[in-house]
């Protein structure tokens, strides 16, 4: 091994940061007007009635998970790929000309396909598919934007010194193939525009609509194929990517284990796939196909929990470093959510609870204690890593860093335990009955119930964001004013002003 | 053999594709091996019931609402009997939904109405004390685009030969008590329109909305007509 | 006791403490497995994570990392040769051998379908519900019909039956319950066209009465409640709906009072086309004995306080 650290080049990773902490910004502002729009329903018209279609909850809904999904989670993806990338394969951007151009374009092309989606989205065009929203020239935009960050991750392996590949980079890989086969099959459709030729009259209606390639059960069965995937090579995959990278760099100690590593990989790969029928239980999916997504569920818990474990089995013997350390904090909690997320999932993909569980906020505080707890703490955790190291400046200031760690964990606490509580409250009122089975509440009496813990989410929501902004607020002045560091201070803890 | 894989990067990603495709592979073909067949009674939408359709898209009404009624006496009681595949067979995209923020609209037309759906969608309310949903004036104003509407019947017909009878062309679809029915789809756009404006006409004889009743006798059809058509379609 | 343990048993108990005293169990329990299964996955959810992730603290807190390293090393990562930690490998190889057996053998065995046991469960509650209603008292009736009401009939009759008000016109949206009150107009227009939207069998043929004064008359008559002096033509109205209007089980609806007979009548085949449409066939979601209860309930009056 050479002993001058080679210059790597963190260009596309700069800008795809930005990108992270603004759509970031954006997706989580958007969950708070939506969480507050459903505790008081009078904020829907609040700008007026002339653009209450544009302010209002069925609009922004979709805009929301789409921010967080592919803005802020896939921006984080790619910014932490055009660092982690180049240094555990011990190459740099600068190195080849066309695979900087390749990333430039690719940042790009994404901004545009970005300013696409939030414009369809706030007009209405939606293809209706949950996380798969987009009508079909935005697909194609993406598929573009998808094959250029192939390029990339292949090009850059390529050229690589390093011969065999580290473990994140094994999950970068996944994320790119899972991602690429998924939208592929959900999105087949036909556009209505070129295709109404029955009676030889193409050229009619809008020129964006298609029309699914699927139709009803069918149609079911491919969307939470994806839908549940989406989740695992969006949410999962890539985000343990960064946990095995960012945490063992972090704190200088040495993965636990190959072994874990290796039987966490290969297990949640194939396992994860099974597992989507579990948002189809007591549809009309045949029950074999049901039960099927069931009990693959049961099985994930054991890959998903060998990560984290992976993880804090690292730390072993270094309980110092996570009391002094916020950074280390936001990951070794971002492990234990992570831990925490992965058995509600499966204990919800039970027949008997999800009878309970499906349609109500307990999902959602699923989602949340997952994406909140675990997927935004490790991506805030990898930027603020990060950050030293582009800009070549201290972190602007510790303290800030850990109040918002405290703050964020309030109000992702706050979120789960008012949803869980919320849906298994108008879980159980659905199914109350008296002795002689008359049904005991209608419908909004059961939505009445929820509206102190409507407004409690609402709460924990907007501390979040809140510690979001601080985020925001810290790297911008690490950026512009933090004192300048000196390589040697990079090699693990990441330097912070008090 | 694993170290051996973790450095050949193609055959790396070619072994993870394989594990990850091999999922999929056995839980979604077999359920398309046998094509969905629609239940007797299962008609697809009429021009207008498929405008009100895209119109419920486009505001994601399945965001809040679901459209799958579970096999639980809980939810037979409340909403009427459970999905059956065949149910779908028209349905392109599904609107199953996720999240019941509000009730199940499997059948809403067995147990609501034209007017009922013009007060709660203009005031929710004040129709539903205690309520969340928000209000939607602009369907009120905004007019239905029934040339897309059109267009995808023409598509659905020509490529997946969904049952619509056209010009001299008709097919019988089965219903319930053994008789027969057909759904027709205009030879033309301007028929279309005109046959959309007819089915309009039918709903807006049961609603009070002066300017709504203005438009549609002005030719012109509102986005809460055509909602109102699809939502009364779903029984 | 090490203090991490002890924070672990405060954090478990305070988030399902706090739950419990948070979660307003309006539905109960109601001695249904699902709901029992529900509460215990969610504590069994907190129990578990607490007390895995407390293990692994308390091993930085006291433990040293060993083992030998692997030979390679990416930007000074490096990584341990170590085994798999006991307890998860065991755990893994039990969920696999378990979803192995569930597969092939607990699931075919058990030949399950969610549509079977939803005619189980619809059988055994009809079942029971069959054997409680033989004994009800009156007051009890009103009650079960109210609690159908509720969640039925008061999304557009309101919760008092009064109906609920138009938010352009200020009219009424739905009939009101409590008093059944036949416009002049309406009892006009029936006696000329005739009616069946209630769902009589036969139902009422058009022009019972030719002269318009005649018309007049009775659909005075019968708006006012059918107070004072009674026309003579209504006589021909009577030999069905009575002579003092209130009506005729299975053959004619009472004028004066939503009866037990009309409600009853109306839910199971009228197709009544009120003030804001069509009313909804109920009887597709309602049992006859529901169809019973709410009738009972409605004839007593919805706005009238029942006794305890």
């Amino acid at each position: 091994m050479e002993n001058r650290p080679l210059e790597y080049d963190y260009t596309v990773a700069k800008m795809f940061m930005l990108t992270t902490i603004v759509l970031g910004i954006v997706g989580m502002l958007v969950g708070v007007i939506l969480a507050f729009e459903l505790a008081f329903p009078s904020l829907n018209t609040v700008l007026g009635s002339g653009v209450a279609e544009y302010t209002n909850f069925s609009r922004l809904r979709p805009l929301h998970t789409d921010a967080v999904i592919f803005g802020f989670t896939l921006s984080g993806v790619f910014a932490t790929w055009y660092y982690v990338g180049q240094r555990v394969l011990k190459v740099s951007m600068a190195e080849s000309k066309f695979l900087m151009a390749v990333g430039k374009i690719h940042f790009y092309l994404y901004i545009v396909g970005v300013a696409a989606v939030v414009v369809s989205l706030l007009m209405g065009i939606t293809t209706s598919k949950e996380y798969a929203e987009f009508e079909w020239p935005i697909d194609i935009a993406i598929v573009i934007v998808w094959v250029l960050w192939g390029v990339s991750i292949f090009g850059l392996i390529g050229i690589r010194r390093e011969k065999a590949l580290y473990i994140s980079v094994w999950y970068y890989i996944a994320t790119f193939l899972g991602i690429a086969m998924l939208y592929l099959f959900n999105n087949m459709e036909v556009p209505t525009y070129f295709f109404a030729d029955g009676a030889g009259q193409a050229g009619i209606g809008a020129w964006y609509h298609s029309v699914s390639m699927y139709a009803g059960t069918n149609d079911a069965l491919v969307q939470w194929w994806y839908g549940h995937n989406a989740v695992a090579f969006g949410f999962t995959v890539p985000i343990v990517a960064m946990s095995y990278y960012f945490l063992p760099k972090e704190s200088g100690q040495a993965i636990y284990s190959y072994k874990l590593s290796l039987l966490s990989f290969w297990s949640l790969m194939f396992v994860y796939l099974w597992a989507g029928g579990h948002h189809l239980l007591f549809s009309t999916v045949p029950d074999w196909m049901q039960t099927m997504g069931s009990v693959f569920s049961i099985v994930l818990i054991l890959p998903s929990w060998g990560s984290a474990i992976n993880m804090l089995l690292t730390m072993k013997g270094e309980w110092k470093q996570v009391a002094e350390s916020p950074l280390i904090k936001f990951m070794i909690l971002a492990s234990t959510f992570y831990m925490f997320s992965t058995l509600e999932g499966p204990i919800q993909a039970i027949k008997s609870v999800n009878a309970i569980a499906h349609f109500t906020d307990w999902i959602v505080g699923h989602v949340h204690d997952g994406v909140l707890g675990w997927v935004a703490f490790m991506i805030m955790a990898s930027l603020f890593h990060m950050a030293p190291r582009v800009f070549k400046k201290e972190i602007y200031s510790k303290s800030l860093m850990n109040t918002q760690f405290w703050i964020q964990t309030l109000g992702v606490i706050l979120y789960f335990t008012s949803m869980w509580i919320a849906g298994i409250t108008q879980g159980m009122m659905w199914r109350a009955h008296d002795a002689f089975g008359n049904l005991t509440y209608s419908f909004v009496d059961t939505v009445a119930a929820l509206h102190p813990y409507f407004f409690i989410r609402g709460v924990g929501g907007a501390l979040y964001l809140i510690g979001f902004l601080m985020f925001a607020y810290n790297i911008y002045k690490t950026w512009t004013v933090g004192r300048q560091v000196e390589e040697r201070e990079l090699t693990n803890a990441t330097p912070m002003a008090a | 053999m694993f170290h051996w894989l973790e450095k050949r990067p193609f055959f790396f990603a070619v072994g993870v594709f394989v594990v990850i495709a091999f999922a999929g592979l056995v839980e979604i073909l077999p359920n398309f091996a046998q094509q969905s067949q629609p239940t007797v009674g299962t008609k697809p939408y009429s021009t207008l019931e498929l405008t009100g359709r895209h119109v419920y898209i486009k505001n994601s009404c399945n965001a809040c609402h679901s459209q799958l009624i579970r096999p639980f006496k809980s939810e037979t009681d409340r909403y009427g009997s459970y999905s059956k595949s065949g149910e779908y067979a028209y349905d392109r995209p599904f609107l199953w939904g996720s999240k019941r923020t509000g009730p199940d609209l499997m059948r809403v037309g067995n147990y609501r109405t034209t007017d009922w759906h013009e007060n709660h969608m203009m005031d929710p309310i004040g129709t539903v004390p205690g309520s969340v949903m928000p209000s939607y004036p602009w369907m009120f104003t905004n007019l239905a685009d029934v040339d897309t509407a059109y267009a995808e019947q023409l598509t659905i017909k020509s490529v997946f030969k969904v049952p619509y009878s056209m010009g001299d062309e008709k097919i019988l679809i089965p219903m319930e008590d053994g008789t027969s029915e057909t759904v027709e789809i205009a030879t033309t756009l301007a028929g279309a329109n005109a046959a959309a404006l007819e089915e309009a006409k039918l709903i807006v004889a049961d609603m009070k909305n002066q300017d709504v009743k203005d438009m549609v006798a002005a030719g012109k059809i509102p986005e809460i007509v055509a909602l109102i058509a699809y939502l009364n379609s779903l029984k | 006791m090490n203090k991490i343990y002890l924070a672990a048993i405060v954090t478990t108990l305070a988030m399902l403490g706090f739950t419990y005293v948070a979660m307003d169990i309006k539905g109960g329990l109601n001695d249904d497995i699902v709901n029992q299964l529900a509460i215990l996955g969610a504590v069994v959810l907190v129990i578990a994570t607490v007390f895995v992730v407390t293990k692994y603290v308390r091993q930085m807190q006291t433990d040293k990392a060993t083992g030998d390293l692997t030979e390679e090393n990416w930007d000074g990562i490096g990584e341990y040769m170590n085994e798999m930690p006991f307890g998860w490998s065991v755990i893994f190889l039990l969920t696999i051998i378990w979803g192995l057996w569930y597969w092939t053998a607990g699931y075919p065995v058990a030949a399950y379908s969610q549509i079977g046991e939803w005619n189980e469960e619809v059988a055994a509650k009809n079942a029971s519900i069959a054997q409680r209603a033989a004994n009800l008292t009156p007051n009890e009736k009103l009650h079960l019909g109210k609690a159908v009401f509720n969640v039925q009939c008061a999304p557009c009759h309101g919760t008092n039956g009064k109906g609920q008000e138009n938010y352009q016109t200020g009219d009424l949206r739905a009939e009101n319950l409590n008093k059944r009150a036949l416009s002049k107009k309406y009892v006009e227009k029936v006696i000329r066209e005739g009616s069946n939207q209630l769902g009589y069998a036969g139902g009422m043929p058009p022009m019972m009465l030719q002269d318009d004064a005649d018309i007049d008359a009775v659909a005075t008559y019968i708006e006012g409640g059918m107070k004072g002096e009674q026309p003579a033509q209504y006589a021909v109205c009577g030999s069905c709906h009575g002579m003092n209007g209130e009506g005729m089980d299975f053959v004619a609806p009472s004028l004066t009072a939503y009866n037990v007979d009309l409600v009853k009548t109306l839910l199971t085949s009228g197709t009544k086309k009120g003030e804001i449409g069509t009313m909804p066939r109920e009887a597709k979601i309602l049992t006859p004995l529901q169809i019973e209860l709410v009738a009972a309930f409605v004839a007593n009056g919805p706005a009238t306080e029942l006794e305890e």
